[in-house]
């Protein structure tokens, strides 16, 4: 039963919503390499979705590219995501590692992923007024992404649907106060970097004199 | 600083060099400012200049003596400029190009035949249909209407009505077709006075909204809780009045010169006052205020005076940084001219600003002269595409906007023009191209709309074939697939069980 190879685990974890992942979970399946893969893949659907959206659907401030804002958006966000809900479950009585979870909610994300690529497909073939049609593909491919993603978080840790509600609502609190923390990070280590500035500045100008 | 030593220096030397008899030459050769224009994004370019500083002309050069404060410039439907002298309570009127003076009013003769003067006028206007001038006499308290020959017709003063209240200091005046004379008045912010034919007060036209801004919505919900007596002791929340506006045809266009507000700068009233730009979004003068270091302050733009020409552009005077922002009359910008400077071509505190046929004359208050400004010759391709481009004429349009992309290839209305002349003649590619280089997604979307009807219909054949092929393709292969199966099954399965052993143990 269930002899899939690796890849045949991605394809029966993404078609298969409410079973896929607790199938997986039983055969202690799932690959870290092809999670990273995912993870590359979504970071590239960013830029992409950001950069080479069809033009009739609006313009791309193009001119300068910083790279930093795309990074967020997919891999800082999904780590969060990932320690987040490690640090949360962890006290939850989750049974997933932190390896699981990336390796879950990285499967998870294939509809997203592929949904953008859809859309930025169709942004180049349709014209404003079958916008429509765009929004229909991503409405699906989010959605299907929604429920995987909850499908995830329940089986590698082995909740019941409401503490997973519970669990996943606490992991976005902590991604918050994550955020929170670096923002904080951040502004301390330019204060610093200004002192360290100013102090230098003042040095040189006596040793000038 | 530097900069400016660094643009004296250039002048000089090519003062130098020219020798002196081409020096006006040296001096039109540049502005003594860095020409800019606003791209898509709303961040400052550098542009070609529309209009360049011809000469500056004083109250000595009208052979009237100097000018003092002059407040309001017009120029009446005979192309004879009427200026306002304000500090020496006169008005000066001098021929279309400003060389010869024609007549200075300064005394007036009341219909029981006695004597009249001035007292600080603001503001002047000639009525087209009757030729009577009107004047905003300010520190009278009243509005003078005569003809031309200084004898007063009427004579407007603070209206006698429960309506108005406050001083009546008249600060600019026009007055329409019907003879409505319409009055800005110092310290009043419900709008403009506007009196009949013979000078009945009849209401206010025009006022400004508020501008609803966190500190007057937090006023609004905390006078809910108010009782009547404390709400009257507050601040009451009142817009900001208008400074100066112009009329063309049947519309009214008014300004506000206010460093604080944002909405209804600038107004373009109907004859029920009603403000047609409402419903745009639309911002005037600067779009990023500049911080200037040698004043520290931040020049929030001012439209102090508005001007629409006869070709419905509308020249707005920004007061803070001495710009006229010229507009087309969808609003458009167009130019940035001017500039705060002690050279030909700068100013130090201007008033007011207008214009005669492709010339912009703008009156400094503070130098007490006239600044006429020509039209370049980028200007005029910039106009002359504009006007036809605004008419319609996207055909006609299409060789002076080439032309203008020869000369600047920022200017982004240029490509927008290419864009919907193409787009207009069936030449989808093109008007992509060139949709695409005027960030102009909305042209883009139609041009590609019809691009994409145009591939569809050439290439239909081909694409139902390529379909046809693929779908029998994917059936045969599925078939296949199908057959081979049951021996490919028994086969596969050990393969897998290895795949699996491995996967187990790189974890």
């Amino acid at each position: 039963m269930m002899d899939l190879t690796q890849k045949q685990w991605v394809k029966h974890a993404v078609m298969h919503p409410v079973e896929g992942f607790e199938d997986m979970r039983w055969k202690k399946s799932g690959s870290l390499k092809i999670a990273f893969g995912i993870v590359l893949l979504l970071f590239i659907a960013a830029v992409a979705d950001g950069r080479v959206y069809g033009f009739q659907f609006g313009v791309a401030y193009d001119k300068t590219f910083n790279i930093i804002p795309y990074i967020v958006k997919s891999i800082v966000v999904f780590a969060a995501w990932v320690v987040g809900n490690w640090a949360v479950c962890t006290l939850l009585d989750g049974e997933g590692t932190m390896k699981n979870i990336c390796i879950y909610s990285a499967y998870a994300l294939i509809p997203y992923i592929v949904q953008i690529f859809i859309c930025l497909l169709l942004s180049h073939i349709l014209v404003q007024d079958e916008a429509v049609f765009i929004q229909a593909v991503r409405i699906i491919g989010t959605g299907w992404t929604a429920i995987l993603l909850f499908s995830a978080i329940k089986s590698v840790h082995q909740y019941s649907f409401g503490k997973t509600v519970f669990a996943i609502i606490l992991t976005i609190a902590a991604m918050f106060i994550m955020l929170f923390l670096l923002v904080l990070f951040m502004s301390l280590i330019q204060q610093v970097y200004i002192f360290i500035s100013t102090i230098y500045t003042e040095i040189s100008y006596r040793v000038r004199v | 600083m530097k900069k400016r030593n660094k643009t004296l220096l250039t002048l000089f030397a090519s003062c130098v060099l020219l020798g002196g008899g081409i020096v006006s030459f040296a001096a039109r050769a540049g502005e003594p400012y860095d020409v800019y224009n606003y791209d898509r994004w709303g961040e400052a370019i550098p542009s070609q200049a529309g209009y360049i500083a011809d000469r500056v002309v004083s109250g000595y050069d009208l052979g009237v003596g100097a000018m003092s404060a002059p407040s309001d410039i017009f120029c009446d439907h005979n192309d004879i400029f009427y200026i306002c002298d304000s500090g020496n309570n006169r008005i000066v009127a001098a021929d279309s190009d400003l060389s010869s003076i024609v007549k200075v009013y300064d005394r007036f003769t009341m219909p029981d035949g006695s004597v009249t003067t001035l007292n600080k006028p603001m503001g002047v206007f000639v009525s087209a249909e009757t030729g009577n001038i009107y004047i905003a006499d300010s520190e009278n308290s009243r509005v003078l209407v005569c003809d031309t020959d200084a004898n007063v017709v009427m004579e407007i003063t603070r209206p006698e009505s429960d309506l108005y209240n406050g001083t009546f200091l008249p600060q600019r005046v026009i007055a329409d077709k019907a003879g409505n004379v319409y009055v800005v008045l110092r310290n009043i912010t419900t709008g403009a006075a506007m009196f009949d034919a013979s000078g009945e007060f009849t209401g206010f036209y025009g006022a400004n909204r508020v501008e609803p801004t966190a500190e007057i919505v937090g006023n609004y919900i905390k006078n809910l809780f108010m009782s009547e007596e404390k709400k009257a002791r507050r601040a009451r929340n009142v817009p900001t009045g208008i400074t100066s506006f112009d009329i063309d045809g049947d519309f009214i266009f008014t300004c506000t010169s206010s460093s604080t507000q944002t909405t209804d700068t600038v107004k373009k009233l109907n004859a029920a006052g009603k403000n047609i730009f409402a419903s745009k979004e639309l911002a005037f003068g600067d779009y990023t205020p500049m911080y200037d270091t040698s004043q520290n302050k931040v020049l929030q733009p001012a439209i102090c005076d508005i001007d629409i020409a006869d070709d419905g552009n509308i020249n707005c005077l920004d007061y803070t940084t001495g710009r006229v922002f010229q507009y087309d009359k969808d609003c458009n910008l167009l130019f940035i001219t001017g500039t705060i400077a002690r050279q030909v071509g700068g100013f130090s505190q201007v008033s007011a600003v207008e214009s005669l046929g492709d010339d912009l004359y703008v009156l400094d208050s503070q130098k007490n002269t006239v600044t006429v400004f020509v039209e370049t010759s980028f200007g005029e391709i910039v106009h002359d595409a504009t006007d036809k481009f605004n008419a319609g004429y996207y055909d006609e349009a299409l060789e002076p906007w080439y032309e203008v992309l020869k000369r600047d290839g920022n200017y982004r209305r240029a490509y927008i023009g290419v864009a919907s002349a193409l787009y207009n003649r069936g030449d989808y590619k093109g008007s992509m191209k060139y949709a695409k280089l005027a960030d102009a997604p909305r042209i883009y979307n139609k041009a590609f709309e019809g691009y994409r009807m145009e591939f569809l219909k050439a290439n239909f054949g081909y694409i139902a074939a390529g379909l046809a092929v693929l779908i029998i393709g994917i059936i045969v292969l599925k078939k296949r697939l199908k057959k081979r199966k049951p021996a490919a099954e028994t086969a596969a399965a050990a393969p897998a069980a290895e795949n699996e052993v491995s996967g187990k143990e790189e974890e």
